[in-house]
């Protein structure tokens, strides 16, 4: 387990690891089920920041003011002087955090679709890879919200009649390319008797 | 062939009493809460007590909401005009092979069941339901958490006929339930359905067994703690216990003595000691009456392609599980019910998940709470032929696996010890050591009995070392495949393997294998959601 992400990815025989190919882009498939390993659409790491810039000030905002608040209640200087500069540095710690954690996550996480389903790998630390038959897939969803409107981007939220995984999501797509895979994980001519 | 069926008449009682019941707790904890606190606002002149007199300031003098009649009809006026307008709208029909549910006086609803899409078909009778010859029917769809449809009350020949229906123009319609990909011919299905083959059925002295086994009887003490919890009366329960109900202040005493480091006298023991094994009797004497009272005369039964289960002495319980629902099946074993060459079987169904008469939440559907162990492989060859525990190849986990297993164990026992040690000192050493390798020794048996099979089928696993479960699920049944890999497991080249199934909830024992070696869980990870993807999932 090392202290970098950058470095865990760099173990030994990588077999839960990301091995996407950036060469080809989103634009050029021909084919969606192409077998092979995507990551997500880089515009996700800015609107990711973007969350965490926002989730910085909520943090910052209400430790602020309860760090004032605790000092003025106790009517004495001192405690400002160990918790201010303690708040600060704690604020500025996760900020840095936040910030680059985005870029960070990104490069964990890749996706492939074939004939058979679709595969999800995620994780820097805990490592997953999720595989969702095509044939379990009851229904899915593609959903955008105001920021994701903004930067293009989709999410997809593949539902299985499973208990753990459910529901499984998978965010920061090309808004395109999260209904081409929706398309092609529910072809029109399914004929199960489920 | 349209036909319909309307509620019994009797369905308005049993609506009425279900809402009373549900008025009658909070009625009596208010009753009692008002009757303790009554000599303390008396005091003040009669304190503003809430929520009558806060009412009555907005309503005219003549309705005086303290008076609990007017509570009553406030409750039940809505209720019985809901229950007799339920009762004069409620329709069940068959249509095709559908089933059809109209209800509703000004919102009209139409629900549609197809027979293919129900997983389980349940019958609910207490004691009044047989007294009027009914039932309470519950349709379980794949869908969702709740039962599709409830059906409160139906004459029970009007069940018989649902249930008739319902699997027979299955079984015609050539709907494959059977755990077999192949098609379930409709011949075959319609011989086998005249002679309903009993697979277990359990004696009262396998009950009473069971009952030892099981150890309910904390349950009804939960329960009855429960009531006078609510009641705010759980105060004079520890009272009694504690001072009142046997030798006044015995346990109290005892307690100080033993605080101040001295030794009570030796009838004081013993009285102590009596009263223990006394309650550890009288606890399973009570999970004796809970298993017959609950299971009695139980019966699981194989109809063609259904299992049915029947139980209930005063509660009669019928529950019909089609073979082909069936997501994966769970057999437990505990040290007492391996001495006594018994195990247990359960199965796992999409049907919703919780059901509120049970308890918040009912994982699984037992199939034979209590079977002999020899009678084992014959039920699960019933129940689902391709998997044979005796015939999996199991395989050990990584064999490196308890050295990455034992170190949580270490660090959660280790910490604690080296605080214990630098406050107490040497004394705790033994203590200290004890607890320890009690805890290597857990993790050394639980990876030791750690195994996983998989072929064409079925994946399962098997684990526990004392309390020992293994859960097979059908190849078909799974939902999606997840390989797992941890930092700890990362550093060790290891990762898990987590199978994911419809039904039950996330704390029954599920296909989650752990400590395998990385190229083997990528390897199974990928196989079996390429098998999976290749089969149809037919619920």
């Amino acid at each position: 387990m090392g202290p970098n992400p950058g470095d865990a990815s760099s173990g030994t025989t990588p077999v839960l690891e990301t091995s996407v190919n950036p060469s080809v882009t989103d634009s050029e498939r021909s084919t969606i089920a192409d077998g092979i390993d995507y990551p997500l659409d880089p515009r996700y790491v800015p609107l990711r920041q973007i969350h965490s810039a926002i989730a910085t000030v909520v943090l910052a905002g209400v430790s602020l003011v309860a760090t004032l608040s605790f000092w003025i209640a106790s009517g004495r200087l001192w405690p400002g002087l160990v918790l201010v500069p303690m708040w600060l540095v704690l604020v500025g710690v996760s900020a840095w955090q936040l910030r680059r954690w985005p870029a960070i996550a990104y490069r964990h996480v890749s996706y492939r679709v074939d004939g058979l389903g679709i595969e999800i790998r995620r994780g820097v630390y805990w490592r997953e890879v999720t595989s969702v038959p095509r044939s379990r897939v009851q229904h899915t969803d593609v959903s955008q919200g105001p920021l994701e409107r903004r930067f293009g981007l989709g999410t997809l939220v593949i539902h299985t009649a499973g208990t753990a995984n459910s529901e499984v999501t998978l965010s920061g797509l090309e808004h395109a390319v999260a209904g081409r895979i929706r398309d092609h994980l529910l072809p029109a001519d399914r004929n199960d008797a489920v | 062939m349209p036909s319909e069926h309307r509620l019994h008449p009797a369905s308005i009682l049993f609506a009425l009493a279900g809402s009373l019941r549900a008025f009658a707790l909070p009625a009596l904890v208010l009753m009692v809460s008002s009757l303790r606190s009554s000599p303390a606002a008396g005091a003040g002149s009669g304190g503003p007590r809430w929520p009558g007199r806060w009412m009555n300031s907005w309503l005219p003098d003549s309705l005086d909401l303290e008076n609990w009649q007017v509570w009553l009809l406030v409750f039940l006026i809505p209720a019985t005009i809901a229950a007799v307008v339920r009762y004069l709208t409620f329709r069940v029909g068959y249509e095709g092979g559908e089933l059809v549910i109209r209800s509703g006086l000004f919102f009209r609803n139409e629900r549609h069941v197809p027979y293919g899409r129900i997983q389980n078909l349940d019958a609910t009778r207490t004691l009044m339901h047989r007294l009027f010859g009914v039932a309470e029917v519950r349709i379980e769809t794949g869908g969702g958490k709740e039962p599709e449809a409830r059906i409160s009350v139906l004459h029970m020949t009007a069940f018989e006929e649902m249930r008739r229906r319902v699997f027979e123009s299955r079984a015609a319609a050539g709907v494959p339930d059977a755990p077999a990909p192949a098609l379930a011919t409709p011949d075959e299905d319609v011989v086998s359905r005249d002679a309903a083959q009993t697979l277990l059925h359990l004696p009262v002295r396998e009950l009473l067994l069971l009952g030892v086994l099981e150890n309910r009887g904390f349950l009804v003490i939960a329960a009855i703690y429960g009531a006078f919890w609510e009641m705010g009366l759980q105060s004079l329960f520890w009272e009694g216990l504690t001072s009142g109900l046997y030798a006044p202040g015995l346990l109290r005493g005892a307690g100080r003595q033993l605080a101040n480091g001295q030794l009570p006298p030796l009838w004081q023991i013993g009285v102590l000691a009596g009263g223990l094994v006394g309650l550890v009797l009288l606890v399973r004497l009570l999970s004796m009456v809970w298993a017959v009272g609950r299971l009695y005369d139980f019966r699981l039964e194989r109809l063609g392609n259904d299992l049915r289960t029947e139980y209930g002495l005063f509660t009669r319980v019928t529950a019909t599980i089609p073979l082909g629902r069936i997501q994966s099946l769970t057999l437990r074993d505990s040290p007492l019910r391996r001495l006594l060459g018994r195990t247990s079987v359960s199965v796992e169904t999409a049907g919703g998940a919780s059901r509120p008469e049970d308890g918040p939440k009912r994982p699984r559907e037992r199939l034979a709470p209590l079977i002999r162990a020899s009678a084992v492989p014959a039920l699960v060859a019933a129940v689902m032929p391709q998997a044979d525990p005796a015939t999996l190849d199991w395989q050990g986990v990584h064999p490196r696996a308890f050295r990455r297993a034992v170190k949580p164990h270490l660090l959660l026992t280790g910490l604690p010890s080296i605080g214990l040690l630098l406050f107490l000192g040497w004394r705790v050493l033994p203590l200290v050591v004890a607890v320890i390798s009690l805890n290597v020794l857990v993790a050394r048996q639980q990876v030791r009995h750690l195994a996983w099979a998989a072929n064409d089928d079925v994946v399962a696993l098997r684990g526990g070392w004392l309390w020992r479960s293994v859960t097979i699920a059908p190849v078909a049944k799974i939902q999606t495949v997840t390989a797992i890999e941890s930092p700890f497991d990362r550093r060790a080249a290891m990762a898990g393997v987590r199978v994911d199934t419809a039904g039950g909830s996330e704390l029954s024992h599920r296909v989650h294998i752990p400590y395998l070696s990385r190229e083997i869980a990528s390897a199974l990870a990928s196989r079996l959601s390429g098998q999976a993807a290749r089969t149809a999932f037919r619920w």
